[in-house]
């Protein structure tokens, strides 16, 4: 199949496009499974229910974009707050036995309440936007569309400001500090309750960004969550887990990887090629790609 | 003088060599007298669906309980079992009956291989992989229309020519059975110890000199050969399979089963089963609400009830025993 340079162009476009926003959902993911040591498989309904508030934001009480956008981040952020209250804080006293399967199942038990909430409150239908940003943006003959563009870059100015916030901040060092070691984190004066909510917290506003910057693109609708959760996780396991930096480039990769298997094998067997290449990965890498010390290590 | 063992304390210790204590023993019987009492064909199906779940439970059990893997992708290996045997049957014309053995089969060495490839990983990682197998094996029955007919489904010849349920109750509660006393005698042997301490401590069980390897391999094997052998039963129940039947929902339908019934316990998973299925088919009319009763439940049952049902029924007994013996002692 020939692919010229126009294709080739919108492939690695879309490609990076969509990588950016699994760049996002997969660093909050990240985050809450190395701090929190949780296994969130709830976080593609926090997409979900990001998504479903930028709706209500522009289609029914007429925020702007930005507005609409921003007001997803903090619904979710807030949402997840709550959730890692009532639910991950219990069971944190109660006993600590078996965690990551009892949260992994918690979270389980959260993804199908969600979902089904969703669909009660909303319905089935697919709720959409036509568009945020009308207008595209012409580079020689290549168009792209603003909604992307300006997608793009809300996502990787977020980024951003969330690797400042984890790395100079000391709020973002207190995080990493539970990351690393809990006990040492608690001796030296760190908040491990405020820590765990805001890092909860924090994932499901990142989560609820994507939802929300890809409400032109993709609808809302109550099970728009799965996808982006599988996407997540494959980025995970990719990037090694508890590896938030590599998890930016795992991404990326992701994004591409499966954009190009979807040009060159049709969206049939697309899954079963980005799947291959994941599994060989982790056969020959087993720490993935980007294992470095302090990563949770994988193999035994 | 001792007294001489009576010969019903004879039998319990007998039948308890196979995992059956009295209760369950007489559980059984009610069980396997309830649909002839009955004679409804809807609950003699709901029974079938719960049977063949809790049979999937209790071995997807024998792996996350005792070695501490979750085969997160559970579904997929029912799902070989089934279109392996409605292969056979459609495209062979081999017997229903042989088919569900060479589903198992083909199951139990899809296991075996992807047991070499992923059990060196730690915990959630093998878990993330055979999820990952599992999505792959979706997307290629889904597609390869040529063999399977992909979405549009495999039509399948029924185990028995009837048009009641009776027959396949009673196969489903036999194979049940069988699953539930083979998984409890090697769990009772040095074998099942070995999966015990690989799951408790693995580098305790290594220093012990437990080749870990094979016996996590030889587990997850079993497991995933159980797997096959109910999914060519389901295929023939049914009667037509799609892909879906290796959709996750369908492991997640089965972990749920297993960990509210109890980890490690092996009977926890079919108890669940026998108790949730007839549950949510009962709760149907309120659709989405049903779910979400069922999204609560779980929620509840991981915070507060983490050892599950088994853990309940311990707690009960352990209670009326202290009691029973502090009345012993009043007189």
């Amino acid at each position: 199949m020939d692919m010229d340079a126009m294709q080739l162009f919108n492939i690695v476009l879309t490609g990076v496009l969509r990588g950016g926003l699994y760049a996002l959902m997969a660093v909050g993911l990240s985050l809450v499974f190395g701090v929190m040591n949780i296994p969130n498989f709830a976080h593609g309904e926090f997409y979900m229910l990001g998504a479903y508030f930028s709706y209500f934001a522009y289609s029914y009480f007429h925020f702007g974009p930005i507005s609409s956008i921003l007001l997803a981040a903090v619904g979710t952020f807030i949402l997840g707050a709550i959730t890692e209250k009532t639910l991950f804080y219990p069971l944190r006293k109660r006993s600590k036995k078996n965690w990551i399967m009892n949260t992994f199942l918690l979270t389980l038990g959260i993804s199908i309440v969600l979902q089904n909430s969703a669909k009660m409150l909303w319905g089935n239908t697919y709720r959409g936007i036509t568009q945020y940003w009308p207008g595209k943006v012409s580079i020689a003959s290549f168009n792209i569309s603003n909604d992307r563009i300006v997608g793009f870059c809300i996502a990787m100015v977020t980024i951003a400001i969330f690797w400042i916030f984890l790395n100079k901040t000391t709020m973002g060092r207190a995080i990493r500090a539970v990351s690393q070691d809990e006990t040492g984190a608690s001796i030296v004066g760190v908040n491990l309750n405020v820590i765990h909510t805001l890092t909860f917290a924090l994932s499901c506003l990142l989560a609820g960004l994507a939802g929300a910057i890809l409400l032109s693109i993709s609808p809302a609708y109550p099970f728009m969550g799965i996808q982006p959760l599988y996407k997540s996780w494959f980025v995970l396991i990719l990037v090694g887990m508890g590896n938030i930096g590599a998890s930016i480039y795992g991404g990326l990769l992701v994004g591409l990887l499966e954009t190009f298997a979807y040009m060159k094998f049709g969206s049939g067997w697309q899954d079963v090629v980005s799947l291959v290449i994941i599994i060989m990965i982790l056969i020959f890498k087993p720490r993935g790609l980007f294992a470095k010390k302090g990563v949770k290590s994988v193999s035994e | 003088m001792e007294k001489a063992e009576s010969s019903f304390t004879k039998g319990v210790r007998f039948t308890g060599k196979f995992g059956f204590t009295p209760l369950g023993l007489a559980m059984l019987f009610v069980l396997a007298i309830f649909p002839l009492v009955l004679q409804d064909e809807v609950i003699t199906r709901l029974l079938i669906s719960a049977l063949m779940l809790g049979a999937l439970a209790m071995a997807f059990d024998f792996t996350a309980g005792f070695i501490n893997i979750n085969n997160f992708g559970y579904a997929a290996f029912w799902g070989v079992g089934a279109y392996t045997s409605a292969l056979l049957a459609v495209k062979l014309g081999v017997s229903p009956w042989l088919g569900m053995l060479a589903g198992g089969i083909l199951a139990g060495l899809l296991g075996l291989g992807l047991g070499f490839l992923t059990l060196r990983l730690a915990g959630i990682f093998a878990s993330c992989m055979t999820w990952f197998v599992a999505l792959a094996m979706f997307a290629v029955t889904a597609n390869w229309v040529e063999l399977t007919r992909g979405t549009s489904g495999l039509s399948v010849p029924p185990l028995f020519n009837t048009t009641g349920n009776i027959e396949y109750f009673y196969t489903i509660l036999i194979m049940t059975v069988l699953t539930y006393v083979g998984l409890k005698v090697i769990i009772k042997s040095h074998i099942g110890t070995a999966f015990r301490a690989i799951g408790q401590d693995l580098q305790a069980a290594q220093a012990s000199g437990i080749n870990v390897t094979k016996y996590k391999i030889m587990n997850f094997t079993i497991s995933c050969a159980i797997a096959g052998v109910l999914g060519g039963f389901y295929a023939h129940f049914v009667g037509i399979i799609t892909p879906t039947v290796m959709n996750t929902s369908h492991t997640v339908e089965v972990m749920v089963l297993s960990f509210v019934g109890g980890r490690g316990t092996i009977w926890g998973g079919l108890i669940a089963g026998l108790v949730m299925i007839p549950g949510m088919e009962y709760l149907k009319g309120l659709m989405e609400l049903r779910l979400l009763i069922y999204g609560v439940l779980m929620i509840t049952v991981m915070i507060f009830f983490p050892s599950g049902l088994a853990g309940l029924y311990y707690k009960v007994v352990q209670f009326i025993r202290k009691n029973a013996t502090l009345t012993k002692f009043k007189k």
